[in-house]
């Protein structure tokens, strides 16, 4: 099942880059090799003279260029630096300020030049004009997942070094329960719903403490102490599975338990709801509860229901 | 509501400093050599942090690869018509779609909507109540699987997505009421 669903992602994203990069040179989106004329009294310099200008990009250029891009802000110019180079030739580098519409900053970022266009260009003194054609803007999605799977991989392993400290912290904090045998007091105390909802795991079983922790932390939401917690739970579970990188039927009901897992506290939610200037953050603490509370209802049952179809069925697994 | 809105609040803040001092007193009390004991379960943490990176690794990059190609928008655009007979207002549908892939991606819809909508409106509090009601399915499974090197995830997959979609539809319908 992962397996399909994680090369689905992939392949729909790389076939769907592909496809719309196709579109954008078939249509050329982003005008390449169309030049820029604007209006600008520029006389001859020595090579390397630097220039900064104002350039006011007309309704009409911008119409040639990008015929079916929607625009925000009709009137704008651009702040640009011109280098001379040779008799009456020039490079010149773009800086798009915040007024400028985001079909420039996305070729922007495909280029790779984080709000900068670069080209080259002409100009003549009788007419006082320039010309400039800016460098071609190809592949942008193509660059686009490419950057992203780059940046997400060095992500995922910051997210996963930086568990390590809360870790440590709760499962020091964790032992020091299980052996005062505190964990088993909680166990104890759940027993009549935990037969249940794992008929798997022996009552008395150290993941029955570490998931009602976990369960306990994620209603409060402290995600922070959640994951330890619920992390301690799944090598426990494991402890006690037959086989070795299968899901048990108890890992498969505590996952559920734990993605649909019913709030008291949406902390995150409700913070940035502050944060958007919200007049009463909290309002979503009702809602929410009643939410998740059916979610994970209906979760548990899912979950006990798909555990018996045969395309899931623990038993079409040999032991390893 | 609003006596029961004190009480939670006054718990989260009190959570995790009541919880250490109550685990950590009862520990002594049980003659529990504290320290040692706990650095002993701290060695744990890292190891079990080591073991995530390569299915967190994978996980990651074929979500940021999908998000990245745009792809979102065209099965937001396929699926419309389904979810619109189900009652699930579209512009909420980036948000449902968003939820169970990336959980700060859907933080940015959230704030993206809240933006445009306005934090208290319908679509205002029907986001939030999606965001803070379901989990980040994807990377839970990555991870807590990851830590144990389940390969074979069986089922638990269909039951997060399912799990996310009664969430969404629970909190259409209980926003709804809300909004009367």
């Amino acid at each position: 099942m992962l397996n399909h669903i994680w090369l689905a992602l992939i392949g729909i994203g790389i076939l769907t880059a592909t496809g719309r990069d196709i579109y954008d040179l078939t249509t050329n989106t982003y005008g390449n090799d169309i030049p820029w004329i604007f209006d600008a009294a520029i006389t001859p310099q020595p090579d390397g003279t630097k220039q900064q200008l104002q350039l006011r990009v007309s309704a009409e250029q911008r119409r040639m260029h990008f015929p079916h891009a929607v625009w925000e802000n009709d009137n704008f110019s651009i702040p640009a630096t011109l280098t001379h180079h040779g008799r009456n030739t020039f490079s010149i580098v773009f800086t798009l300020t915040d007024d400028i519409p985001d079909i420039f900053r996305e070729m922007s970022d495909a280029s790779g030049s984080k709000g900068t266009l670069t080209g080259n260009g002409y100009f003549r003194t009788d007419t006082q004009t320039i010309t400039v054609s800016l460098d071609p803007v190809k592949f942008v999605y193509l660059k686009r997942i490419t950057n992203a799977a780059f940046d997400s991989a060095g992500v995922a392993v910051q997210i996963a070094l930086g568990l390590i400290g809360i870790m440590a912290l709760w499962l020091g904090v964790m032992k020091v329960a299980e052996q005062a045998g505190l964990i088993a007091i909680l166990a104890h105390i759940v027993k009549p719903v935990t037969v249940r909802l794992f008929p798997d795991v022996p009552h008395d079983h150290p993941a029955i403490g570490s998931m009602l922790m976990n369960i306990s932390a994620n209603m409060l939401g402290l995600g922070n102490a959640a994951t330890p917690f619920g992390l301690k739970a799944m090598e426990e579970l494991n402890s006690i599975n037959p086989k070795a990188g299968v899901a048990t039927n108890a890992m498969v009901t505590f996952l559920a338990l734990n993605t649909s897992c019913i709030t008291l506290i949406p902390a995150t939610a409700i913070a940035l709801r502050v944060a958007a200037g919200s007049a009463d953050p909290a309002i979503i603490i009702g809602t929410t509860f009643l939410a998740s509370l059916t979610a994970t209802i209906v979760a548990v049952i899912v979950s006990k229901l798909l555990q018996r179809v045969k395309l899931f069925a623990w038993d079409r697994v040999e032991a390893s | 509501m609003e006596l029961f809105r004190n009480v939670v609040s006054i718990l989260s803040a009190l959570a995790v400093p009541a919880l250490m001092l109550f685990f950590l007193v009862y520990g002594t009390m049980r003659k529990v050599k504290v320290y040692e004991v706990a650095v002993e379960g701290a060695k744990e943490g890292f190891t079990i942090a080591v073991k995530i990176i390569p299915y967190l690794v994978l996980m990651l990059v074929s979500i940021a690869v999908f998000r990245a190609s745009g792809a979102m928008d065209v099965f937001i655009s396929v699926l419309r018509p389904i979810t619109d007979r189900l009652g699930l207002p579209a512009e909420a549908l980036p948000m449902a779609f968003m939820r169970p892939l990336s959980g700060s991606g859907s933080l940015g819809v959230m704030t993206e909507t809240m933006k445009t909508y306005g934090s208290d409106s319908f679509l205002g509090v029907l986001v939030s109540t999606m965001y803070g009601s379901t989990e980040t399915t994807f990377y839970v499974i990555a991870v807590y699987f990851g830590a144990v090197g389940i390969k074979d995830t069986r089922h638990a997959l269909p039951t997060g997505l399912i799990a996310d979609f009664v969430a969404f539809m629970a909190a259409v319908f209980f926003v709804s009421l809300l909004w009367g």
